[in-house]
């Protein structure tokens, strides 16, 4: 049976950039755009699959979700990545591996902490062996929370990335807004355990509102989300000592 | 030297022949085919693997300290994350563990959810094997990432089960000590049919697959011979030891949930190799299928969550005592080993060992891998299904 | 054989020969140090306890008397606990605990079971409880240079490592 396709139609994207003439097609437009639209389609992963993580990465790489389909192809080595996805815990023993691997990928780079761990160290944020969260060593673009994420999670993390990249290219924001320092405060775990009684109940709240600041700065407006903090007594400090984590100078990460 | 391979683990490379032409090569820590992070460091005299160093705990969280700090209940999602691959095991044995140090009573609804739920998640754990073994043989972009999507495909259908009943893909937090938290839903029964009766002719397809590629028999046939007696003497148990010829199974040698009371098969295979390995993983995947059709019809009614009169799930506390329960998890025995009496009066425990099969898998492979060439190491590894969070943990 | 046999037998085996007098409620069999190899090797030729299946040590610091002058209750030790199992039903599980001070080491296992190389160094490398005539005890979980034992109870769980945490 033959199907009809004269009613079908179908144009490139990327005529959406280039002016017709009978006879010949000019793009008009800066070189730019097509960087753009090359890059952001054509992310290829460095999957640092190292836990839980991994898993739902691969399940995201597999038939039901398939990131193949926005260009996205995991690759086995850094050299040839533009997207570092962190999937997983890493500790103290991997760490330097990973900032090696990071440093051997080629620019332009981005990172994508995908899960809990990776983002600030989860339940295992206070252990000897674990990095509380992998911006204290590398620069992070997109966080994906969830322990693990759905695929789907991971996926809508590589759109937004891709909106990254052609906002940084179209000038709306400037590199050093998309990809700040981390705030100091998340550089050290020093919030105190739960059943820690010196733990200070404001210290949950601090943290929700840092991290809901992370990476945007001013340019989102969040003062919305943060509740009015309610003023609390100063506790009683034996020996007026500060905050455990006011010896974090001499130990501050790299 | 080990008396039955003839293989030194701790050989002394300044001793080997000094005209040959040895290289060292690092596989791993960061190496696709090691399914997470581990490094084994290879001796090489021309292709041939002379020596293999393993190192570990490049995913080691502390997570024995962190069981020491946290109360029996907080414990559970913890060790979800240990073997992630199948976490409903680690609950299990951790409540396991608790039940019978306390002689608290499971219902037997309980019990048989219990079951049905071990018995799909040693089904998705052995798909996801099968998955990326078949990529570790074939390359990411070859041949061998066809089975991965179609094991992917069947694991996905799995997990949806589970969503069904908990809310999640993984990390279930689904076992309390005393029992279950999730009841399962009549479409729960009906969709793990529908889904098993899919899953066993896939399974047939796939076996067809395995046993008419002649290239996968000529990197499966004769690699990695692991021998009974070191399997054993090694502490592995499981679907490895079994492939040696090692007739062992807890599930009908030392019965827990309501195994006792169904007849399970025990396949072995005495060859050893990768390819033993792989038919006995294939037949307890239709082994687990069976068991999950003779007992989801008849789950009895009642409560999921029992506890002894003044007890509540958020009150186990373990005074003193020490006490280890086990199961057979995809990977083997799993165990939990409990010393009583930590803070706050027991309501945690004061040290808490996780008997992880994976770190027994892995400690073999100084003995298989001198022989082989690199290819047949990834072949091994792959077979060997470690879980690196729960080798390191 | 049930399991009740098989313990039995097992605890008849530990007091006609390996001079173990009582064996506590809901705990395991406390053996000495000495007879420690000997007893893994009996369970292993004669009764057939061929599986290694764990060693679990443990840290317990010095206990003492606040009310009479810190008088020392107990000193500082370890306690290592070993798990051997039989193939096949019933599957009994033979599992014995011994003590040993600080300066002291326990004999490794490692000649009659190959994998106590690698869960004897997990154990000195988390506890720090040292197994003498070890072939290769070097650490297996934390990076070679690490400092301290992190499963001792004199360890703080969020000890530092600078410049990575």
């Amino acid at each position: 049976m033959a199907v009809d396709e004269t009613q079908r139609t179908y144009d490139h994207p990327l005529y959406q950039h280039v002016e017709r003439m009978p006879g010949l097609s000019v793009a008009l437009g800066n070189i730019d755009q097509l960087l753009t639209w090359g890059s952001a389609n054509s992310l290829w992963i460095f999957p640092m699959a190292t836990s839980c993580c991994g898993i739902e990465f691969m399940a995201a790489a597999a038939s039901a979700v398939d990131l193949d389909r926005m260009g996205s192809i995991p690759r086995g080595t850094p050299r040839q990545c533009d997207v570092m996805v962190v999937a997983g815990t890493i500790t103290v023993k991997m760490a330097p591996r990973v900032k090696k691997l990071w440093e051997q990928m080629p620019e332009p780079k981005w990172c994508v902490a995908m899960g809990s761990c990776a983002i600030s160290g989860d339940f295992y944020r206070d252990i000897y062996s674990v990095i509380p969260g992998i911006d204290t060593f590398i620069p992070v673009d997109v966080y994906v929370p969830g322990c693990p994420p759905n695929p789907e999670a991971l996926m809508h993390g590589l759109l937004r990335l891709q909106e990254k990249i052609r906002m940084l290219r179209e000038g709306k924001l400037t590199r050093e807004e998309l990809r700040p320092e981390s705030p100091p405060n998340l550089n050290r775990p020093a919030i105190g355990r739960l059943h820690d009684p010196e733990r200070d109940p404001l210290t949950s709240e601090e943290q929700t509102d840092s991290a809901a600041g992370l990476g945007f700065g001013d340019n989102l407006n969040l003062a919305r989300i943060r509740r009015p903090r309610p003023t609390a007594e100063p506790r009683p400090q034996p020996g007026a000592e500060p905050q455990p984590a006011a010896d974090s100078d001499e130990e501050s990460a790299p | 030297m080990h008396s039955v391979t003839g293989v030194d683990p701790h050989l002394d490379i300044e001793s080997y022949d000094p005209s040959a032409d040895l290289m060292v090569l690092n596989l791993g820590p960061q190496h696709p085919s090691t399914h997470g992070v581990f490094r084994v460091k290879l001796y090489l005299d021309g292709e041939i693997i002379i020596k293999a160093v393993p190192y570990a705990g490049y995913l080691h969280r502390g997570v024995e300290k962190l069981c020491e700090e946290l109360t029996f209940v907080q414990v559970i999602p913890i060790v979800d994350k240990n073997d992630y691959v199948s976490p409903m095991m680690n609950e299990q044995a951790i409540a396991m563990a608790c039940e019978a140090m306390l002689g608290i009573e499971v219902p037997p609804r309980a019990l048989y959810l219990r079951t049905i739920f071990a018995e799909l998640q040693r089904l998705a754990s052995h798909l996801l094997w099968l998955g990326t073994f078949g990529m570790d043989l074939g390359g990411a972009l070859g041949g061998g990432a066809s089975l991965f999507m179609y094991c992917f495909r069947e694991r996905e259908t799995v997990l949806g089960l589970f969503e069904e009943v908990t809310g999640c893909r993984f990390h279930y937090n689904t076992h309390a000590v005393g029992g279950n938290r999730h009841d399962i839903t009549p479409r729960f029964t009906q969709d793990t049919k529908a889904t098993l009766e899919v899953i066993e002719k896939r399974i047939d397809e796939y076996v067809e697959i395995f046993s008419s590629n002649g290239i996968y028999r000529d990197r499966t046939w004769g690699i990695g011979v692991l021998d009974g007696e070191l399997a054993s003497s090694l502490g592995i148990t499981g679907p490895l030891a079994r492939a040696s010829g090692v007739d062992h199974d807890l599930r009908r040698d030392a019965p827990y949930h309501i195994y006792g009371e169904l007849e399970v098969n025990v396949f072995t295979e005495s060859a050893g190799d990768c390819f033993a390995r792989t038919l006995v993983r294939l037949n307890e995947m239709r082994e687990s299928i069976r068991i999950v059709r003779e007992i989801i019809d008849s789950v009895p009614e009642g409560p999921i969550l029992g506890m002894k009169p003044g007890k509540s799930p958020g009150h186990i506390k373990i005074d003193a005592g020490q006490g280890y329960s086990c199961l057979e998890s995809p990977r083997g025995e799993l165990g939990t080993y409990v010393i009583g009496g930590g803070n706050s009066r027991g309501a945690s425990a004061y040290r808490l060992k996780i008997r992880s099969p994976s770190l027994h898998a892995a400690s073999c492979i100084p003995y298989l891998f001198p022989g082989h060439t690199v290819s047949d190491a990834v072949a091994i590894l792959g077979t060997l299904d470690p879980i690196m969070g729960e080798v390191d943990r | 054989m049930t399991r009740d046999e098989a313990q039995e037998r097992f605890v008849a085996l530990l007091q006609e020969r390996f001079g173990v007098s009582e064996i506590p409620e809901g705990n395991y069999p406390l053996v000495d140090v000495a007879h420690h190899f000997e007893l893994a090797r009996a369970l292993r030729d004669e009764f057939g306890y061929r599986i290694y299946s764990f060693v679990v040590a443990s840290h317990y610091p010095a206990q003492l008397d606040a009310k009479n002058d810190n008088a020392v209750i107990d000193t500082e030790h370890y306690e290592v606990a070993t798990g051997l199992r039989c193939i096949g039903a019933p599957a009994h599980l033979a599992s014995w605990r011994v003590r040993v001070e600080l300066d002291q080491s326990v004999p490794t296992l490692f000649p009659l079971f190959a994998g106590a190389d690698w869960q004897e160094r997990e154990q000195y490398d988390l506890v720090g409880v040292r197994f003498a005539d070890h072939p290769d005890l070097r650490r297996l979980m934390m990076p070679e240079d690490w400092e301290g034992h992190p499963l001792r109870k004199d360890y703080a769980i969020e000890t530092a490592c600078p410049p990575w945490r």
